[in-house]
């Protein structure tokens, strides 16, 4: 689910941009604007970080004054990443950037571990973390995966503890416990119910709701059709990926985590012939190098590493194509490719004057179409997951209005009668890392490339695991196993085997 | 001593001139062959002093067994580097087992100098392969960082050295060893006599290395590759003690006050630098901290010149050279198999390569002065003789040896016991080589087990 949470919606009342790149600058911009102003934000003047603007100043005025050019003989590209590292997470979105944190949390002794980001897009143009719309939910079929929302929800409710950098600013991550609602019609009520039963089982704080409920608790709702809806109280609702993202990032390299601003174009790697039980030879592969390519330019620095964890998001796969995920005979070990491939997307924002008011959860209709309130001016977000055969082209981030006129809109105006009137503000696209094998996580290594890693393919609920999906790479990484998740339901091998880790969800 | 110092500098032409499908088997063999000809210098003519003499070189029980153990270890330095200088051209592998072989015929001459000049020109030729070796061929790019350091660190002591040298040969006409050690020095009483004293000693002390001034080991140790880092770990430090034991002699009795400070830290040395040891994640530098911790008994024992103590300096000097250099050698079994040194990342290896476990022990074991290792041999002459002098070491001296022991077996408990990481499990197998490599380190200390005298020193 995709959300653009409007640039200071918060603080500065709503700013109506139709684009969302100009909303995104504005937002960069805004949120700095608040935070250097005084105002309502006004932090004690620290003296420390008052010192060491001095100390800049100072170092800039004597480079002006002193004699002599910048030229060194040594000449070294600005923005290499180390020639050497431990770990290198190929992804700086919110998974990469949550693992990185977590092994360095983990590491018990100081520069325990090396650990290097490298991320081709700092600006995240094209990110699925940023472009979310920032859900979490513990409505799943599959344990392990409502256990991930919950210990996330657990992470983020303490977040301050965890991500909180000395002298600066606290961790906000604007959290809207609203909760998500789930409608079934007749054919799905049993679907429901069950998964109801497993969450229950799990210890969600999950509620059935009869359609009589439904209109007593949000009369707005059109309840035709419905024969159940679940509702989530607890650990439910949506928050800011992008602050998020940056809460992560800022944490992990204040705690020492390398950041590089370079695309991973390949891997060095050796190769060892090995034999099967029966018989048949296998070529495992060992990556020792990857090469980062810097920014704009054909210069690529060669990284020493021990392991490499791919979590590339939605070009996760092209990642792997590199080290020869893939290449091989069909309906052999080799010949497995990642899974995981962009899916686009579609996100729109449009207001309605006399929509769902304060107590709005993230509804999701029993035909897949989804909305949710955004601030507090009227505005919601929306959107509806296309088939198989109406896939958008992935090959760019424009939006089809049509598909809101067509698809959306009336189904959207059929749940809610207020949302006839709506009128259609603006929208994005963003991709999904979409799990074309069964749409669930990919967590874990690889039996033939013996030091990659995986953390990928989440198809849609990847940031609301995160910081428990870094959690369990790391202690995969450090701890050798799983500890506090058994996440071994979501390996590679499953591909090999045919296990399909269904959700069983009626979206 | 010629039949041995003419065979090392004709490994040059060899080099050079041998055709490249040989070039490692030769340099190799030979090394081997010029090391066990080396043996000779073990027979020791008890009536006169120094043996094996010519004009300029000449061996005595000090000297023999630092020799024997340069000369062995160049076939093992070649034998360590074959796999990661392999991809590299040709030429460029000459290059490098031509510094090698420089390495050694100047430590061969530095230690056989008889005239304190030879020695220090020596002293400070050894420098520059080094410097090449660490700042060419190391990993990173701290690597010029430790470089620096290296070259820096050891030239502020040296120049020192040199007046004090040149000053020395002003007074008693002759810097020869031979001579000098029946000379009277005349009455050493100015402050400036107090400087001089300091400018004989700084350039080892640097080298050994002395607690205080030890920063440029771990960084020279850690980014040189593994020739590097064994010849500097093995060797090159005990040149600081040979020179110190050399010229200690002719001190006297400015020492008396002047080496307090030095003591003090060196042994409080061998505390921290245990200490640091146990905080350290990358396997290397745990092993480079170690060296400094063995060192500082050994500059310790040095200071305080009796003649146990000296004996138990050489014995540890050699022993260490030994065992330091086979397991920064394990250390790089580890390095060229997973591409990193964290020891977080390496554990677990018993699994996976058990006769690699059986030569981890046994050097951990010596490492922490397992009786009955020359190890032990030499902490124990070292650790009692500086009882002797002044009771109160024993408490610093057993808490070194105390630590020494938790960090060894630390050492060896992250990289063999543990959980076996998920990449460990298909690590490429050990080479034959890698064992022969390991085995003629480990031999030499279970040899030197059963006699002892061979490293004891002249003083025992």
């Amino acid at each position: 689910m995709f959300l653009w949470s409007c640039c200071g919606s918060r603080a500065l009342g709503f700013l109506s941009f139709p684009h969302r790149c100009a909303c995104l600058l504005g937002r960069r911009q805004g949120r700095a604007a608040v935070s250097s102003s005084s105002g309502a934000h006004a932090r004690k003047r620290d003296f420390i970080q008052d010192l060491e603007k001095e100390f800049v100043k100072i170092r800039q005025k004597t480079k002006e004054a002193l004699p002599g050019s910048g030229w060194s003989p040594l000449h070294q590209t600005p923005g290499l990443p180390p020639e050497w590292a431990d770990i290198v997470i190929v992804g700086g979105g919110v998974i990469g950037w949550s693992t990185a944190y977590w092994l360095k949390k983990k590491e018990a002794i100081r520069e325990g571990v090396r650990v290097v980001v490298i991320e081709r897009d700092p600006t995240y143009a094209k990110a699925s973390t940023v472009l979310s719309v920032g859900g979490i939910r513990q409505q799943f079929s599959r344990p392990e995966n409502i256990h991930l929302s919950m210990q996330s929800a657990h992470f983020l409710r303490n977040i301050q503890e965890h991500l909180n950098v000395v002298n600066e600013e606290p961790v906000d991550i604007q959290f809207n416990p609203s909760g998500y609602l789930f409608l079934a019609g007749k054919e799905q009520s049993e679907i429901l119910e069950e998964n109801y039963r497993t969450q229950r089982a799990e210890g969600a704080a999950v509620t059935l709701l009869t359609p009589q409920q439904l209109q007593r608790r949000f009369p707005w709702i059109n309840t035709d059709g419905i024969t159940v809806a679940s509702y989530g109280l607890e650990n439910e609702g949506w928050f800011d990926p992008w602050l998020l993202l940056n809460a992560f990032r800022r944490k992990a390299i204040s705690m020492g985590v390398y950041s590089c601003h370079g695309e991973v174009v390949g891997f060095q790697y050796s190769t060892r012939d090995m034999k099967t039980d029966d018989g048949r030879s296998v070529a495992l592969k060992r990556i020792h190098h990857v090469n980062v390519r810097m920014p704009n330019s054909m210069e690529y620095q060669p990284v020493e590493c021990a392991l490499i964890i791919n979590e590339a998001g939605a070009w996760s796969g092209k990642v792997a194509e590199m080290i020869g995920i893939g290449n091989g005979p069909e309906g052999t070990l080799e010949g497995i490719k990642l899974p995981v491939e962009p899916r686009k997307r579609y996100v729109y924002v449009f207001h309605c004057p006399h929509g769902p008011g304060l107590e709005c959860p993230l509804i999701i209709d029993q035909k897949g179409v989804y909305f949710r309130r955004e601030g507090l001016g009227g505005n919601y977000l929306g959107g509806l997951s296309p088939t198989e055969e109406e896939e958008p082209d992935i090959s760019d981030l424009e939006v089809d209005y049509k598909y809101f006129d067509e698809a959306v809109w009336p189904n959207l105006a059929q749940r809610v009668p207020a949302f006839e009137s709506l009128k259609l503000k603006s929208a994005w696209a963003g991709y999904y890392d979409y799990n074309t094998f069964d749409q669930n996580a990919i967590i874990g290594t690889h039996p033939l490339v013996t030091n990659m890693y995986f953390a990928t393919g989440f198809s849609g609920h990847g940031l609301q695991h995160s910081p428990a999906v870094g959690r369990a790479i790391a202690e995969l990484i450090l701890d050798g196993k799983f500890k506090t998740l058994d996440l071994g339901a979501f390996d590679f091998i499953r591909f090999y085997r045919g296990n399909k880790v269904m959700e069983n969800n009626i979206v | 001593m010629l039949k041995i110092l003419i065979p090392t500098i004709m490994l040059f032409p060899t080099t050079w001139v041998i055709n490249k499908k040989w070039l490692w088997p030769m340099t190799t063999t030979y090394s081997l062959m010029i090391a066990l000809l080396s043996l000779l210098w073990f027979k020791w003519n008890m009536d006169i002093g120094w043996d094996f003499s010519n004009q300029f070189m000449a061996i005595d029980p000090l000297s023999s067994p630092l020799l024997i153990l340069t000369c062995w270890l160049l076939p093992l330095m070649i034998l360590a580097s074959q796999n990661h200088i392999s991809p590299e051209p040709i030429i460029r592998q000459r290059t490098y087992i031509t510094l090698l072989i420089s390495l050694q015929a100047f430590l061969i001459m530095a230690f056989s100098a008889t005239e304190m000049i030879m020695f220090y020109i020596m002293f400070e030729a050894t420098l520059i392969p080094t410097l090449i070796i660490i700042t060419r061929w190391g990993n990173q790019t701290e690597r010029l960082n430790a470089g620096t350091y290296f070259l820096f660190y050891t030239l502020i002591g040296s120049l020192p050295l040199l007046i004090a040298l040149l000053l020395m040969q002003n007074n008693l006409g002759t810097l020869s060893m031979i001579i000098m050690q029946h000379s009277q020095l005349p009455n050493l009483t100015s402050w400036a006599d107090n400087l001089w004293w300091l400018a004989c000693l700084l350039a080892f002390l640097v080298k050994m290395p002395l607690y205080g001034i030890h920063l440029w080991l771990p960084k020279a140790h850690v980014e040189a590759p593994i020739a590097g880092s064994m010849i500097l770990a093995a060797v090159l430090l005990k040149l600081g003690g040979y020179g110190m034991m050399r010229i200690i002699v002719m001190l006297n009795p400015l020492t008396k006050e002047m080496a307090y400070p030095f003591l003090i830290l060196a042994i409080w040395g061998i505390i921290m630098t245990s200490s640091i040891c146990l905080r350290q994640t990358d396997l290397k530098s745990l092993i480079a901290y170690s060296s400094v911790s063995h060192m500082g008994l050994v500059a310790g024992a040095i200071l305080i010149q009796t003649p146990w103590s000296f004996a138990g300096a050489i014995t540890l000097m050699i022993a260490h050279g030994l065992i330091s250099s086979a397991l920064f050698c394990l250390a790089n079994t580890n390095y060229e198999r997973i591409h990193s040194r964290t020891m977080l990342l390496a554990r677990g290896m018993q699994i996976v390569l058990p006769l690699m476990a059986t030569w981890w022990f046994f050097a951990s074991l010596a490492n922490l002065a397992l009786p009955p290792t020359p190890n032990l041999m030499g902490e124990l002459l070292i650790v009692t003789s500086l009882f002797n002098w002044s009771n109160w070491t024993m408490i610093l001296s057993g808490l070194g040896m105390l630590i020494t022991a938790s960090y060894s077996l630390y050492m060896f408990l992250m990289t063999q016991h543990g959980p076996t990481p998920h990449h460990i499990l298909s690590l490429n197998p050990n080479h034959t080589r890698e064992h022969l490599l390991l085995s003629l380190h480990l031999i030499p200390v279970l040899l030197l087990m059963f006699k002892p005298e061979l490293i004891w020193g002249w003083t025992l």
